[in-house]
C-alpha cells in the first residue's frame, strides 16, 4: 500500500511541478487579502501592542490551505470521467492509496503555498517568529489541516458525483468557515453565536495553533491542543474519504 | 480441448430503481479467441466487460475469469487481465514513457521488467520515436495504440477492449484491427471486444455474440451467422405502407423464392433466393399491386441482417444512448430523444453536423461522446453504402465509405486468408 501510495503520489507531483503557474495562481487571493485586508482592517481592530499584520498572518495561511485543498475532489472527478480511476481500479493498487496518494499531494501543495506566502508576510514586515523549529510545527498543522480537507473534498466528490455542487460546497467550506473562527477577527470581538460556532470549528483550532508558535512567545498549550483537534479531525475526514471510495464500485 | 479465458452465467445487473443492464447473460469464451460482442450502445456491452473486469458488482451471476471468480478472487483476475475502456485513462501531463512505467509500478512489477517490457511494446506498437513526448502531443490513433500498450504491460493473458476503435479515422482504425489480431495470432491473447460497428465484429472476430437488451441473442462465427441467413437480402422502403403495399406483402409473401421476410417501420426486409434473378419477378408484383416502392435494394447478407433476424431492429437504427457509464445514475440523462435514423435520413451529407449536435444533447458534458458520434455517423453511411445503395447521392463522405469498402475487400481479406492457412 505504501509502495503504491509512492508511485501515485509520484505521478501527482511530476504532473504539478510540469505547470507551477498553477500552484502559484492559487496564491493570488490569500495574496490580496493578506495586502488589502491588511491594511484595511488594520485600524479596526484593536490588539493593544501586537501588530494586526501577525495576528492576520496565520488566518491567511489558513486560507492558503483551504484554498488549495478544497479542490482535490474536482480532479478526482476529472480523473473519473477521464477514465483512469477505471484504469486503477482493475489493476491490483491498493484502493486506500489512490485516496491517500491524492489528498498527501494535496497537502504538500497547500504546505508549498503556505510557506511561500509565510516568506512574503515576513518580507511585508510582519513580526513572526521565524524559528526552523517552530516554522516546522507550523507547517505540521498546515499538512494535517490540508489532509483534513483534500479528504473532505474527494469525499464529497464521491458522493456528490457532479462538479457543480462540489464547488458550492467547496465554496462553503472555506470563506464561511474562516469567518466563523479565529482566522481575521480576535475571539473576544465575536458575538456569542460566532464564539459557539467557532468552538467546534477545526479552521479555529489550526489557526490558534499556528498563531501559537508563529508568537514571538509560543504556547505549547495551545499548540498541543490544536495538534490534537486536527490530528482527530484529518484522522476522521480520511477515514470517511476512503470509506467512500471503497463504496464506489457499484 | 481448449479452456474457457471467460465463463459468464446468469448475469443480471441491475441499476437502481430497475433499469436491467444485463440480464441472466451468458457467455463463453474460449483460449486465444478473439470475441466481438455487437451490440448498440445500451445493449449491456460495457456493463458485461465491467462487470468481467471487477470493476462493477453485479446482482446474480457467476463470472470466471482465467479460472478465477470475480467475486472472491478479484485480485487474481486483476493480475491476469488487461483493460482497455472506451476513456483512456492516460494521463495527457506525464510522457507516453511515464504513464507506463506508472501502470508497471500499479501491477507491483520490478524496474528492470518495467523498462524492458516498454521498449518491447514501444517498437510493437510502433511508438518508439514518440515514448518520451508528452501525451497531450499524441494523435487520437497513438492514444489508442499508447492505451493498449499500457493494458499489456504486465502480459496478461485475457485483453478488454470497450469499443477500441471509437472516435478513430478509418486509417487509424486500421492500423489498430492489425495490431489486436496480430497480438492475437502472436501471442495467443484471448480478446474480448465490444463494438457496435459491424465491420469489427465481421472481420476481426473469430465469434460475434449478438447483444441486445442485456442479453445475448446468438453466438457464433461471423461466416456461420451470415450463412444463417438464407438467400440474397432485398430491402424495400416505401414512403407510406398502405392498401396497395399490404398487397403486394401479402403477394409476395406467397412466392416460393422469398424464404423470410421481416418488417422494419415503412421498410420490408426480404430474404430471396437466388435475388439477382428474382428482383425483377417482384417488381412486376409491385406494379401490378399499385405499391410504391421509394427505394429497393439487393445485396448478400450483413451481420446487420444477422442482427436484424435476432432483435427485430437494424443495428444502424437502435437508437444512441450512453446508459452504461456507471456515473449516469447520478448523472442524470440528457435529452436522449432523437433518433439516428431522422438524422439520417434529413441529409446525408449533413450527417456530420448532425452527430455533433446529437452528442451535445446525449452528453453535455462528456466530451469524448462528440468524435465518436461523428464516426458512428460516418459509420451508418458506410453501411448503407455496403447494402447497396448506389443511388444515393452521397458526396465527400462516401469516398472515405467506398474506400473503406474496396479495402475491405480485398486487403483485410487477403490478410486474414493468408494468415488462416
Amino acid at each position: 500500500m505504501l509502495a503504491d501510495t509512492w508511485h501515485l503520489f509520484n505521478k501527482y507531483m511530476r504532473i504539478t511541478m510540469r505547470m507551477p503557474m498553477w500552484t502559484l495562481f492559487t496564491l493570488i487571493q490569500p495574496l490580496i487579502w493578506l495586502l488589502i485586508f491588511g491594511q484595511l482592517f488594520k485600524e479596526f481592530v484593536q490588539l493593544g501592542d501586537e501588530d494586526y499584520m501577525a495576528f492576520m498572518v496565520p488566518g491567511i495561511l489558513v486560507m492558503t490551505v483551504l484554498f488549495g485543498s478544497s479542490w482535490s475532489g474536482v480532479s478526482l472527478l476529472r480523473e473519473i470521467t477521464a477514465g483512469t480511476v477505471d484504469k486503477m481500479l482493475v489493476s491490483p493498487v491498493s484502493r486506500v492509496a489512490i485516496v491517500l496518494s491524492r489528498v498527501l499531494h494535496s497537502s504538500a501543495q497547500v504546505i508549498a503555498q503556505a510557506f511561500i506566502m509565510l516568506l512574503v508576510a515576513w518580507a511585508l514586515g510582519a513580526t513572526l517568529n521565524m524559528n526552523p523549529l517552530y516554522l516546522l510545527m507550523a507547517m505540521l498543522i498546515v499538512f494535517l489541516l490540508g489532509i483534513g480537507f483534500a479528504a473532505l473534498s474527494n469525499g464529497f466528490a464521491i458522493v456528490l458525483q457532479r462538479e457543480e455542487p462540489l464547488v458550492m460546497i467547496g465554496n462553503l467550506m472555506t470563506l464561511p468557515l474562516i469567518f466563523f473562527s479565529s482566522a481575521l477577527v480576535p475571539e473576544q470581538f465575536m458575538p456569542d453565536w460566532i464564539q459557539l460556532i467557532s468552538a467546534v470549528n477545526p479552521i479555529s483550532y489550526a489557526v490558534d495553533a499556528i498563531r501559537a508558535v508563529l508568537s514571538t512567545t509560543p504556547d505549547m498549550a495551545v499548540f498541543g491542543k490544536g495538534l490534537l483537534v486536527l490530528t482527530l479531525f484529518s484522522g476522521a475526514s480520511l477515514a470517511w474519504a476512503v470509506t467512500a471510495f471503497n463504496a464506489l464500485r457499484d | 480441448m481448449t479452456n474457457l479465458a471467460i465463463q459468464i452465467k446468469g448475469l443480471t445487473k441491475i441499476y437502481p430503481p430497475d433499469n436491467r443492464a444485463v440480464e441472466t447473460l451468458d457467455l463463453e469464451i474460449k483460449e486465444g479467441e478473439i470475441m466481438a460482442l455487437l451490440g448498440p450502445n445500451g445493449a449491456g456491452k460495457s456493463t458485461t466487460i465491467r462487470a468481467a473486469s471487477t470493476l462493477c458488482g453485479f446482482d446474480e451471476g457467476k463470472v470466471m475469469v482465467a479460472g478465477f471468480d470475480v467475486d472472491t478472487h478479484s485480485l487474481e483476475v486483476r493480475q491476469s487481465i488487461g483493460v482497455v475502456a472506451q476513456q483512456t485513462g492516460i494521463d495527457y501531463f506525464l510522457t507516453g514513457r511515464e504513464n507506463m512505467v506508472l501502470q508497471g509500478h500499479l501491477y507491483r512489477m520490478k524496474k528492470g521488467a518495467i523498462n524492458a517490457r516498454i521498449e518491447e511494446l514501444a517498437r510493437y506498437f510502433e511508438l518508439d520515436s514518440s515514448i518520451d513526448n508528452l501525451v497531450s502531443t499524441y494523435s487520437g490513433g497513438m492514444r489508442r495504440k499508447l492505451d493498449i500498450a499500457c493494458a499489456l504491460i504486465h502480459r496478461p493473458k485475457i485483453l478488454f477492449l470497450d469499443e477500441p476503435t471509437l472516435g478513430l479515422d478509418i486509417k487509424n482504425r486500421k492500423i489498430l484491427w492489425q495490431h489486436i489480431e496480430k497480438l492475437n495470432k502472436e501471442f495467443g491473447l484471448t480478446i474480448l471486444l465490444t463494438t457496435h460497428y459491424l465491420e469489427e465484429a465481421d472481420n476481426l472476430s473469430h465469434q460475434v455474440a449478438i447483444i441486445n437488451g442485456g442479453k445475448i441473442q446468438v453466438v457464433d462465427t461471423p461466416d456461420a451467422l451470415k450463412n444463417s441467413i438464407h438467400g440474397d437480402s432485398i430491402t424495400i422502403t416505401f414512403d407510406d405502407v398502405g392498401k396497395n403495399e399490404q398487397a403486394f406483402f401479402h403477394y409476395a409473401q406467397q412466392q416460393p423464392y422469398i424464404k423470410e421476410t421481416s418488417w422494419e417501420d415503412n421498410k420490408l426486409h426480404l430474404y430471396v433466393e437466388d435475388g439477382g434473378a428474382n428482383v425483377a419477378a417482384l417488381m412486376a408484383i409491385a406494379a401490378e399491386s399499385g405499391a410504391k416502392i421509394a427505394n429497393l435494394s439487393l445485396s448478400r447478407p450483413t451481420l446487420d441482417d444477422v442482427f436484424l433476424k435476432y432483435t427485430g431492429t437494424s443495428i444502424l437504427d437502435v437508437k444512441e444512448d450512453e446508459g452504461d457509464e456507471w456515473w449516469k445514475q447520478w448523472a442524470g440523462k440528457g435529452g436522449n430523444s432523437g433518433k439516428w435514423k431522422s438524422q439520417w435520413g434529413a441529409n446525408d451529407s449533413d450527417a456530420e453536423d448532425g452527430g455533433e449536435d446529437q452528442s451535445w444533447k446525449n452528453s453535455d458534458w462528456l466530451q469524448e461522446g462528440d468524435d465518436g458520434k461523428n464516426i458512428g455517423a460516418k459509420k451508418r453511411e458506410e453501411a448503407q453504402w455496403q447494402q447497396g445503395e448506389w443511388e444515393k447521392e452521397n458526396s465527400a463522405s462516401s469516398e472515405q465509405a467506398s474506400q473503406q469498402n474496396d479495402w475491405k475487400n480485398s486487403e483485410w481479406n487477403k490478410n486474414r486468408d493468408g494468415g488462416e492457412k
